[in-house]
């Protein structure tokens, strides 16, 4: 992934009906304390220029020819990145608004969890979509005992 | 002008390596629950899973089934479980599979 984007990756970032705190957090990630563009990524105001789409909100089904349209003109290769619960599946179910989960709409390559995910987390969900760092999730049991531990 | 910007003319490397430091605050984050696995009863998880507005924990049979990618880190399952659940502290969780996303947590029957 490092060759194919030469050490510099642009983000396109689309709204699916997003509250706009998963936006607040991405713009933070511009800021000099997380400063993302010394890590190589860029935000980009095209789809064209862009190799990652970041994808906030519950995926709402007025917006779904904006979205495939957005995914067709990136250029390949290009990443899919799903930002938040929302477009995750887990605050909105499915219903005649929205699909509830982007997975219906668009390839989704990367899963970024939390309400709105804090951009440290953004940060590893980007690196992790360029396989620059690895998931932390798998080692995570989320139970303190280890005898209460399921088999997985 | 940015220290990164001129150490970069100098050595050819335009980017810098991810984490630097591990920043002290993240300890104050909201993060998904961690379970006490001895105190976790049938009676706590209902509990726990009705409280919950996102979801994120659901009752199957003997298992508790947290989605991490629906769980907003509200903490009302911290507030109502007397001290079975506490905040995990992990907030970096994105993950190439949804399903990795899932943890199956073992219920106790007997209280110990």
């Amino acid at each position: 992934m490092q060759s194919l984007f030469g050490r510099s990756l642009h983000i396109r970032t689309i709204d699916t009906g997003s509250c706009a705190v998963c936006e607040s957090e991405i713009r933070l990630l511009a800021a000099p304390h997380y400063d993302l563009h010394r890590l190589g990524f860029f935000f980009t105001p095209s789809p064209r220029h862009a190799d990652l789409l970041l994808v906030t909100g519950p995926a709402v089904r007025a917006f779904d020819q904006a979205v495939k349209k957005t995914y067709l003109a990136m250029p390949e290769p290009k990443i899919v990145v799903a930002v938040g619960a929302c477009p995750l599946g887990g605050v909105y179910s499915e219903d005649a608004f929205v699909h509830g989960s982007l997975e219906e709409v668009l390839p989704v390559d990367v899963f970024i969890p939390g309400c709105p995910p804090s951009p440290l987390a953004l940060l590893q969900g980007l690196l992790v979509a360029v396989g620059r760092l690895a998931e932390k999730v798998d080692a995570l049991s989320f139970v303190d005992d280890e005898a209460g531990t399921g088999e997985w | 002008m940015a220290v990164w910007f001129l150490r970069g003319l100098r050595r050819g490397v335009i980017t810098t390596r991810y984490p630097k430091a591990i920043d002290s605050w993240t300890a104050s984050l909201p993060t998904p629950p961690a379970f006490d696995a001895r105190r976790l009863t049938p009676a706590v998880a209902d509990r726990l899973v009705d409280v919950c507005p996102s979801g994120a924990l659901i009752r199957d049979y003997e298992w508790l089934v947290l989605d991490l990618g629906a769980c907003t880190a509200c903490g009302r399952c911290i507030a109502v479980s007397r001290g079975v659940a506490r905040s995990s502290g992990a907030f970096e969780l994105s993950t190439t599979e949804r399903g990795r996303l899932i943890k199956r947590i073992r219920l106790r029957d007997d209280v110990r």
